[in-house]
């Protein structure tokens, strides 16, 4: 019961209607949330990197730290409490960037990327997302309604 | 507005002399245990410090480390350097950097999260660690601990500028209360003696293509490291990623993106050992 925190490249699954699955400072990472309202069962992702072809090893380890080894094992953490995919309503939040106009850092834009390729090849549909620009987010989901609470460090606070 | 600002850099206490005595004698690759040990003795304070950091995790020590003799002999000199250090300028950062950040605490973890990053950076630049660069990369943001009340009471007014205008926190910070954190930054470490390349190292952490000096290398570290952090989300406050893209950084240092990548993976790793140096302050 209560909050429960996810930190960098980790991820977290609940099926208990108490818990509130929270992750905070999202700069270029992104936090994908997924929530099957039938069976209130919820899961928090937060990567960091877009491709897991960077380090096997780490990708075995720490699967939560790229876009293409997270977001499978989020989905089947989910499944495993009986939640189904065409239930299953997904927001995203992240992939921001500093102010940059040549964009050399592009590890935010990179993330979006890849993570939308994966949700294309995979017949995922976004129900909220709010990515890219320039502020950090804090993202948090409760499991009793399935609602998705944004906040960005430029003040605002929403439901996604 | 600046008059008042500068005027509180006499409010800081001075930095530890210990500290300064201390990494002067581990300059000499020949230095007595014995003599380093006796000159972190006489400081109480410090030497307290030091054996807490010195048992994290971080510097990785096999024993248990119950005494400063210890921790001379068992950590060596780089990493005692580093535990020196840390422990001098934690104190500073106990209290202080509010209206940046909600708790002390956080401006922290993002001074050391820039230290230990300005290490894995050096080590894939230069191939070796550097003293000079982590105490320039953990001191970069202590502008921020006297800005941050002045930020503070004008935060809608800069916020305002950084949405409207699309310029930088820093633009803003300047705009507004007439100096920003780097700069006010660099002014402390001149208040502490600090030398010339830390002094400018923290006073253009956030724009080294400014700097006039022939040799560069320490300000680029130190802004390409608190970039990364920033990306990562553990930024220094309320700026967040509101700061600008230097491209020059990458060419600067001839890094492709793919080092970029690995360096927050290790970073992550680092973070993690180095948790209790961050959470006992």
């Amino acid at each position: 019961m209560g909050d429960l925190i996810v930190g960098i490249s980790d991820l977290k699954v609940s099926c208990n209607p108490g818990d509130v699955l929270v992750t905070y400072a999202l700069g270029s990472c992104i936090c994908v949330a997924i929530y099957d309202p039938k069976v209130k069962v919820g899961g928090l992702l937060h990567f960091m990197l877009p491709d897991s072809s960077l380090d096997a090893v780490k990708a075995k380890e720490t699967p939560g730290m790229f876009a293409d080894t997270g977001i499978p094992i989020l989905f089947k953490s989910c499944y495993a409490y009986g939640a189904e995919k065409n239930r299953m309503i997904v927001k995203v939040a992240g992939g921001a960037s500093i102010l940059d106009d040549t964009n050399y850092f592009r590890i935010g834009q990179k993330n979006i990327t890849a993570m939308r390729k994966i949700f294309w090849r995979n017949n995922v549909m976004t129900d909220g997302e709010d990515t890219g620009k320039n502020f950090n987010r804090t993202v948090r989901l409760e499991l009793e309604t399935g609602k998705c609470i944004l906040k960005s460090s430029d003040g605002t606070v929403r439901e996604l | 507005m600046i008059d008042i600002i500068l005027k509180s850099i006499d409010r800081i206490p001075a930095f530890p002399a210990t500290t300064q005595k201390v990494a002067a004698l581990l300059r000499n690759d020949d230095y007595a245990v014995a003599d380093v040990a006796n000159v972190i003795k006489y400081d109480q304070a410090i030497a307290a410090n030091i054996l807490k950091i010195s048992n994290s995790a971080y510097f990785g020590a096999r024993q248990k480390i119950k005494s400063i003799q210890d921790a001379v002999v068992y950590l060596g000199q780089q990493q005692l350097i580093r535990a020196v250090q840390t422990a001098g300028v934690s104190r500073y950062f106990s209290k202080g950097g509010k209206g940046y950040v909600a708790q002390s605490k956080d401006l922290w973890e993002h001074s050391v999260a820039v230290a230990l990053m300005s290490q894995i950076l050096s080590r894939k630049i230069q191939s070796r660690e550097d003293p000079v660069l982590y105490t320039a990369a953990l001191l970069h943001d202590v502008g921020k601990l006297i800005m941050g009340e002045y930020v503070h009471e004008s935060f809608e007014e800069i916020m305002y500028r950084v949405k409207q205008g699309k310029c930088s926190f820093l633009e803003a910070e300047e705009a507004i209360l007439g100096i920003n954190h780097a700069d006010l930054g660099g002014r402390i470490a001149t208040h502490w003696n600090f030398p010339a390349d830390i002094r400018d190292a923290i006073a253009y952490h956030h724009r080294p293509d400014l700097l006039m000096e022939q040799d560069k290398k320490n300000a680029w570290l130190v802004y390409l490291s608190d970039q990364a952090c920033l990306m990562m989300g553990i930024d220094g406050g309320i700026d967040a990623l509101a700061h600008k893209g230097l491209e020059d950084v990458m060419q600067y240092f001839n890094l492709r993106m793919i080092d970029l990548e690995k360096s927050f993976i290790s970073l992550v790793d680092e973070l993690e050992r180095a948790k209790d140096l961050i959470h006992n302050l």
